[in-house]
């Protein structure tokens, strides 16, 4: 093949004690396109940030056209000729495509201060026909599609590198396709061609694995951080790259099996063609009492979307929610914790801890209504509450005062886990319960649900892993574009494998 | 979580209320040692009550997160209704003007969780209102409230035991409101509100019942406050809260409540208040332009916020 452009050597990334990206090789050759692959929180995107500047690495060496490379910025990056397409888009709603394309770099079109925008918009207007985009350069970004959005970007990337590096560019694309149609799709495969074509690298990341397939020449698969498989697409079909990606299983030791709990008859909670507009459509099951249900699903596929309108975070455009048989409607968390749902948010900083607040106030602050003497809270009750919990859930903290912002990520998972026990509330949504802490936490985490459903409670779970999902659940439940795609019973003696459900995730 | 140990100021922020009352008491009794006698302190009992009760009552916004612009214009209106419509219904203002906060409070409560509008725009906007309220029922300044009627409202102010009867109220206040805040759920709310809204709803706290509850107590707070001033001046007053605010604020944040939101209590707020009035009539006694006294406390809200910031030191770990 054709020369290296870009190379890694055992590249990582570590946040505070969390290895969430570990020795990565990889080799992107001039004309080659790249697949990447995994599921969410494998790495992609981390690895992704570390070659296009937003973040430096924590170890390892990377190599650009020969010479060792390091990046400062995006800006930085761009300028030597690495630039990335960013999953969320970037584009500036008010301004012109002219103007977000030259964003930054409008110094090459001002003299004294005055910026000559006829220029900008005739180069604007090459750098849009070097993708075949036929739309006016003038035009607002807003006024203007998704899709066109999407094309805006590629374009504007694509301009800054070849700009700074014409033919040995590198150009990364997270998710491209998300917005687009399959016409466009056509469309964005031609335009990759070309680049192609014209000598850059490409990186290419998707969770749809036919796109994988069609468009890429080699695949590299990473699973929790770590490259597990690199391979020619030509020897790769569909079954190869479901099975990579899904790696081993853990045993069910891990996930404390021998305690999963057989579902009982009743049914706490019945989702009744539940639809959210844009979000999910036609969404039905049971809970039942002493279930753990698993919501598997990519980012986006509509399982958290769920959730968050069963507590009452978002209203429903369609269908019912029923507790105990009872239909009811939530404006806001509150009610829902008055009815009995409550949720362990995702981000534990920003949505679960009361940040300022004591430990003792945070393990009791749903049950408040419970804990009183007469009409006042009683101070007895709360720190007997706390107390019950802090050792039940082996928390480690300097003291039931002390705030909750001191105590590690896993420590503080488990005082947000004895709040939704303590709160007395029957149905439980556990949102990435295990994301950041460590694998001790994590072990006592699966410990704390398992003791949620002896206790009767019923337990919906949106896991960080596939593999978390079938360790822990009874029932897994996924989610594909918004609507159900598979269920799946997962009684100890016979849960499905990865590979049985990635099917229905992608 | 590895902390070096550093000298900071803001590790002994917590202690600031005692370091200044103290210091304020030493100082002026050195330069004039009248400061401490029973008279002055008497004065200052009656001095400090009305306030206790304004800035005790806002500090519950305060822990919010939230702010009220509006408190002494709420004040002004309150004092001139108390002074005008004492006449018609005797002692029984008192908890007239407790149910007028509570529904003053409740319209700002109401605009700021149901509109979700920043408190700060809502009672930047509804204090007009109070003022108006102030102005137009005493468009020529202050009324005195009629001689006759003075004897029923002297006892406010008279003493029990040396101690001014106004100054028994403060305190009960206090007390109560300490209650409100360490064992109710409406209390701790209130906190979870200012320490993390998101968080805390997302808890299954009823936030907006948790905010407009603050704008209530502290609104029965502000009028209680504009009754009392008009006890005490034994008129209507239509300009009496113009620098009460600034008081209020500064004594709430001298007593080591962060402007953050979440954390504080009423018992530094109330504390806070002694030292403020003990230094503005500490400043009287010496002769000191009056002018200077909002220079003088707007200097002192500007170095109890900064010793306080959550901007530096440890604070920018926890909040």
């Amino acid at each position: 093949m054709a020369d290296i452009l870009f190379e890694t050597k055992g590249v990582g990334k570590i946040y505070g004690t969390n290895t969430v990206l570990h020795d990565i090789d990889m080799k992107i050759h001039s004309g080659e396109v790249i697949g990447l692959i995994g599921e969410n929180g494998a790495g992609k995107s981390t690895l992704m940030k570390l070659i296009s500047g937003v973040e430096a690495p924590s170890m390892g060496e990377m190599f650009y056209m020969g010479k060792p490379y390091k990046a400062t910025s995006i800006i930085n990056a761009n300028q030597q000729g690495i630039g990335m397409v960013f999953q969320e888009q970037s584009l500036v709603a008010n301004l012109t495509i002219a103007q977000n394309i030259y964003l930054g770099r409008e110094k090459k079109y001002s003299s004294a201060g005055i910026v000559n925008w006829g220029r900008m918009n005739r180069d604007a207007r090459t750098a849009l026909e070097r993708m075949d985009l036929d739309v006016d350069p003038g035009k607002k970004v807003r006024d203007i599609d998704m899709a066109t959005r999407e094309m805006v970007e590629i374009a504007k990337v694509l301009d800054v590198v070849t700009e700074a590096a014409e033919g040995r560019a590198i150009i990364l694309l997270d998710e491209p396709t998300t917005v687009f149609s399959d016409d466009e799709i056509q469309e964005m495969y031609k335009q990759i061609r070309k680049m192609k074509a014209a000598g850059n690298g490409i990186v290419f990341i998707s969770h749809h694995l036919d796109e994988i397939l069609e468009i890429t020449d080699t695949i590299y698969v990473f699973k929790d951080g770590e490259e597990t498989a690199v391979f020619p697409t030509k020897e790769a079909d569909m079954n190869v790259l479901y099975e990579k990606m899904v790696g081993r299983s853990t045993t069910g030791e891990f996930y404390v099996e021998a305690k999963q709990t057989v579902p009982e008859k009743d049914v706490v909670l019945k989702v009744q063609d539940l639809s959210l507009f844009g979000a999910f459509n036609h969404v039905s099951f049971e809970l039942h009492k002493g279930e753990v249900l698993a919501l598997a699903g990519l980012d986006g596929s509509g399982n958290e979307d769920v959730c968050n309108v069963l507590v009452g975070q978002e209203a429903p455009t369609a269908g019912k929610i029923l507790m105990n048989g009872k239909e009811v409607r939530f404006a806001n968390s509150y009610q829902a914790r008055k009815n009995g749902i409550l949720s362990v948010p995702k981000d534990r900083r920003d949505e679960g801890m009361v940040s300022i607040l004591s430990i003792e106030d945070n393990i009791t602050i749903s049950s408040w209504n419970h804990l009183k003497q007469g009409p006042l809270l009683s101070s007895k009750k709360l720190k007997a509450a706390a107390e019950k919990w802090i050792k039940e859930a082996r928390i480690k903290c300097p003291g039931l005062k002390a705030r909750i912002s001191q105590l590690s990520g896993g420590n503080a998972q488990k005082v947000i886990f004895a709040r939704a026990l303590e709160s007395g509330c029957q149905v439980l949504i556990l949102n990435h319960p295990t994301r950041g802490v460590d694998i001790g936490a994590k072990q006592e985490i699966y410990r704390l649900i398992r003791e949620m459903t002896e206790q009767g409670h019923a337990i919906i779970v949106l896991g960080d892993t596939l593999d978390e999902c079938l360790g822990l659940a009874s029932k897994v439940i996924v989610f594909r574009d918004g609507m159900v795609s598979g269920s799946f019973d997962c009684p100890v003696d016979g849960k499905p494998s990865q590979q049985e459900v990635v099917h229905f995730m992608m | 979580m590895t902390q070096k140990k550093k000298f900071s100021l803001s590790d002994y922020s917590q202690y600031m209320v005692v370091f200044s009352i103290i210091l304020v008491f030493v100082i002026f009794t050195i330069l004039n040692p009248k400061f401490i006698s029973a008279y002055s302190l008497q004065n200052m009992m009656v001095e400090v009550s009305p306030l206790i009760l304004l800035a005790c009552g806002l500090s519950f916004i305060i822990y919010t997160g939230g702010i009220d612009l509006g408190a002494g214009a709420m004040v002004s209106a309150t004092c001139v209704i108390s002074g005008l419509y004492v006449t018609r219904f005797g002692n029984g203002i008192i908890p007239i003007m407790l149910l007028v906060g509570a529904v003053l409070g409740l319209l700002n409560g109401v605009i700021v969780t149901k509109l979700k509008i920043p408190s700060f725009i809502v009672t930047l906007c509804t204090q007009n209102l109070w003022a108006y309220i102030a102005l137009t029922l005493c468009p020529n300044g202050s009324v005195a409230i009629d001689l006759q009627l003075r004897k029923t409202l002297k006892w406010m102010t008279a003493k029990a035991a040396g101690i001014p009867v106004i100054f028994f109220f403060a305190l009960a206040a206090v007390v109560i409101l300490f209650i409100f805040q360490q064992y109710t759920t409406s209390g701790r709310s209130i906190f979870a509100v200012g320490a993390n809204i998101r968080a805390a709803r997302l808890a299954g706290v009823d936030t907006d019942r948790a905010q407009i509850m603050a704008f209530v107590v502290s609104g029965s707070c502000s009028a209680l406050s504009g009754a009392f001033y008009a006890y005490k001046q034994l008129s209507a007053v239509p300009t009496i809260g113009d620098a009460l605010t600034l008081s209020a604020i500064a004594s709430i944040a001298l007593g080591g409540t962060s402007m953050a939101g979440g954390r504080g209590s009423v018992l530094r707020t109330a504390v806070g208040v002694v030292t403020i009035t003990a230094i503005t009539s500490g400043l009287n006694m010496m002769g000191v332009d009056p002018l200077w006294k909002d220079i003088i406390i707007g200097v002192i809200l500007i170095a109890a916020v900064y010793l306080n910031s959550d901007t530096k030191g440890r604070d920018i770990i926890i909040k």
